[in-house]
């Protein structure tokens, strides 16, 4: 008797957690598709892509390229208020560039920049992992506080 | 003589207020005229974060920035923008709040100044 009863609850159980497995599958999809279709993370960007729109100046329909004016490979700003981008951390300038685009970070020139491109279909997740995938890849005078 | 004595204090006071002039005039310039020395004192809070490579901020997970070699003017402009809203990261917010102008161009000066690592 104890020895049928303790199986009928163990069959029970597996029988609740899988009716509870099957049910949380759809629920994550459901759940992924609302805020991206395809999940970019911060090292998914390819540098080759990054470098021709780092240099595009159609990107934002003002005629301005992101090294027109960080300068060639992000590395000689041409004003001393921009950001030197080379050689930046690639998750750093990848959550830059999000918050830029979601209103999180605002400036008067960057924010026209990054929303018009994106508003323009010029520039996608992707298109934000490739930009800090080339920037983070190249040489600058950048560093940290450690042993200072 | 008392009278002289009266006048001493007061020429000295109009030099003083002459001297100080220019240096009023300069004001909103003062960005560019900070003290690297001061600065390094005042990044000591800065190094729990910034003093250590690769270093992540977590929610979102991400690298904190590299900030040495960047210019004053820039390093300025990012801490008056912590300090206004227009960045929202809240515990950069706390500490540009916590500074001076006097304080954020002495910073500025600082790291500014440091070769790469």
């Amino acid at each position: 008797m104890t020895k049928r009863i303790t199986t009928l609850a163990i069959a029970l159980t597996l029988g609740a957690s899988l009716a509870a497995c099957s049910k949380s599958e759809p629920a994550a999809e459901g759940q992924a598709g609302e805020h991206a279709v395809q999940h970019i993370g911060a090292f998914d960007g390819d540098a080759a892509r990054g470098e021709r729109i780092a240099a595009d100046k159609q990107l934002s329909g003002n005629g301005q390229a992101c090294v027109d004016c960080h300068g060639p490979a992000g590395a000689k700003p041409i004003d001393p208020t921009y950001p030197v981008l080379a050689g930046q951390y690639q998750d750093y300038l990848f959550q830059a560039i999000h918050e830029y685009r979601d209103g999180d970070r605002t400036h008067a020139l960057m924010s026209l920049q990054i929303q018009g491109a994106v508003k323009a279909g010029k520039l996608d997740d992707q298109g934000i992992a490739d930009l800090a995938a080339y920037f983070a890849a190249q040489s600058g005078p950048l560093g940290d506080l450690s042993h200072r | 003589m008392t009278r002289s004595t009266i006048r001493t204090p007061l020429l000295a006071g109009g030099l003083a207020l002459l001297a100080a002039l220019p240096a009023l005039a300069q004001t909103p310039a003062a960005a560019s005229a900070g003290s690297a020395e001061r600065g390094k004192e005042l990044t000591y809070t800065c190094r729990g974060c910034h003093g250590v490579t690769g270093y992540k901020n977590a929610y979102p997970a991400y690298s904190v920035p590299k900030i040495t070699g960047q210019s004053a003017e820039y390093i300025a402009s990012a801490l008056n923008e912590y300090r206004s809203g227009a960045r929202k990261h809240p515990t950069m917010r706390a500490q540009a709040q916590s500074f001076s102008e006097q304080d954020i161009a002495d910073i500025a000066a600082y790291l500014s100044s440091l070769k790469k690592n």
